[in-house]
């Protein structure tokens, strides 16, 4: 019974790991993108506005969602900061006029379906699939 | 009132759904913000704040056009009243052209925000600050105009130090500066005599780098501004010859905290010439703040700020030589567009934000004061 115990206490611990590991979004970019993956550095620049470019000299179009779930993780996971931190950067580009918001959508569909147009663009999702037209990049810390 | 309606009007015909508007690549944005100000002596900033004073009104229209990958260009245009300052007409609060060719240099010219210290560049963006007043001593609401902006061009960019060094930001500028007729200088020299008709001004030139360290969240740097100014009024003139203005400034931010200091120096060797007399006008102002911010949630953010002005060029113990602002500020966003914030003050000395016009009976040396505001940003 101890044993038996044990072991589910083991699997329920690794679920409970793989639930957190996977509360994590699929970064997704336009595949003219030449890069595979992307540092969590450079993601924070191009989504905070200070690069426009890829480690490639590309250039990057950063696309986010207006709200929710995945949004929030790409911000915590990604960019270090909340929703309200990184409205409040934006806004302070914008209205000093050195930055243009990024273009921004209320569901992930559209977001991907716009990643998948445009040529530059990279943005995130919860999940994607290969009918989605868009590649995936590695994350790397 | 007519006035407070057509800045409702502006802002709502183009708030829509108080989403960004979009058409085409051209993206609008905006922002209203309706402040109230209490004060338990003196009456602040213009204002008639020991009765209680709304006359604290922003409203701002953005409109950039990204014509290119590497080219955007757009204008900025604001109304906003602080108590005697500031009116009905509508100003150009930027308006530029800015080419980027590539991460490490580009090029922004027109009318432009001047970089200097942490918040110079963006210190009348509401929306985007916890604070309703940021500390005085180095971003004095009433004084904006002159400091805020400039005509002319930046060049700027970054420069990669190495993953284990991190990133230096650089921008440099050159240009005008302009003192505007609604500015506080305006007042303050009206109130020793001489009535400018016409806006004051000179060149600016100087600079911010910023070292972006590899700690996580760190950000240290430095600034340094050339001012000059000059007018000539009916009855005199003002004259200013270039003085160098510098900040050294650091913040962290990481999660949840925010932290930030900032020292500023602000020398002014000024004369006012009214016929045959002479009048000097010189500060050595010294100013500091430390400031802190914790988001308690999604919705509240709660903060506080020490904030210290002497006038190293005169008798620091007097109270009109200095200002000393303790204050604790919370803000409540009740959705991405609305928000609200709370601040209280507790002012010692009256080196600034005083007026003769609102104070003839006298300043006392302490003040507490309640500040408000609520806005919406789209």
């Amino acid at each position: 019974m101890n044993k038996t115990r044990c072991l589910i206490l083991l699997l329920g611990s690794f679920g409970a790991w793989s639930a957190a590991k996977a509360q994590d979004v699929v970064l997704v970019a336009n595949r003219s993108v030449q890069i595979s993956e992307i540092t969590d550095s450079d993601l924070r620049a191009i989504f905070t506005g200070k690069k426009t470019r890829f480690a490639d000299g590309s250039h990057a179009l950063p696309v986010t969602l207006k709200g929710g779930a995945a949004h929030e993780v790409f911000l915590k996971n990604h960019l270090g900061e909340g929703p309200e931190e990184f409205r409040a950067q934006w806004r302070k580009l914008v209205f000093t006029g050195q930055g243009a918001m990024p273009m921004s959508f209320a569901s992930e569909s559209a977001l991907i379906e716009y990643v998948a147009a445009t040529p530059g663009a990279v943005g995130y999702a919860s999940r994607i699939s290969s009918q989605d037209g868009v590649k995936s990049l590695a994350s790397v810390k | 009132m007519s006035r407070r309606l057509c800045l409702f009007v502006l802002v709502c015909a183009c708030a829509g759904s108080l989403h960004a508007q979009d058409i085409a690549g051209i993206a609008v944005h905006g922002f209203v913000s309706q402040g109230f100000l209490f004060s338990s002596n003196n009456n602040y900033l213009s204002m008639k704040s020991s009765d209680g004073s709304p006359q604290w009104t922003d409203a701002v229209v953005d409109i950039t056009d990204p014509i290119s990958e590497n080219l955007r260009a757009g204008i900025q245009l604001r109304m906003y009243q602080l108590g005697e300052f500031g009116g009905s007409n509508v100003q150009v609060d930027w308006a530029s052209g800015d080419y980027r060719v590539n991460d490490h240099f580009g090029i922004r010219a027109g009318k432009v925000k001047t970089v200097w210290g942490l918040f110079n560049d963006s210190q009348d963006v509401d929306p985007a600050f916890l604070w309703t007043l940021l500390p005085q001593g180095s971003y004095s609401i009433d004084h904006k105009s002159f400091y805020l902006a400039h005509v002319g061009g930046d060049v700027y960019g970054e420069i990669p130090l190495g993953k284990r060094a991190g990133t230096l930001h650089y921008v440099a500028y050159g240009g005008q500066a302009t003192i505007d007729l609604n500015d506080g200088y305006i007042q303050t020299f009206a109130e020793l005599g001489l009535v400018f008709t016409n806006s004051l001004g000179g060149e600016t030139y100087g600079g911010d780098l910023q070292w972006e360290t590899p700690l996580k969240g760190l950000v240290l740097g430095s600034s340094g501004n050339m001012l000059a100014a000059n007018g000539t009024a009916p009855a005199g003139t003002f004259h200013s010859p270039a003085y160098l203005v510098p900040s050294m400034y650091g913040q962290f931010s990481r999660g949840r905290v925010y932290l930030a200091g900032e020292y500023d120096r602000i020398p002014i060797n000024a004369t006012l010439t009214i016929g045959s007399s002479v009048i000097p006008f010189v500060a050595d102002g010294r100013s500091w703040f430390a400031m802190g911010s914790y988001r308690l949630s999604k919705m509240v953010q709660v903060g506080s700020y020490y904030s210290h002005y002497v006038n190293k060029g005169a008798d620091t113990t007097q109270p009109v030589n200095y200002s000393k602002d303790w204050v604790v500020s919370g803000r409540y966003d009740f959705n991405p567009y609305f928000y609200c914030k709370v601040e209280g003050h507790f002012l010692h000395g009256t080196a600034l934000g005083y007026y003769t016009s609102t104070n003839p009976n006298g300043l006392a040396t302490n003040s507490k004061m309640l500040a408000a505001k609520i806005g919406f940003s789209f």
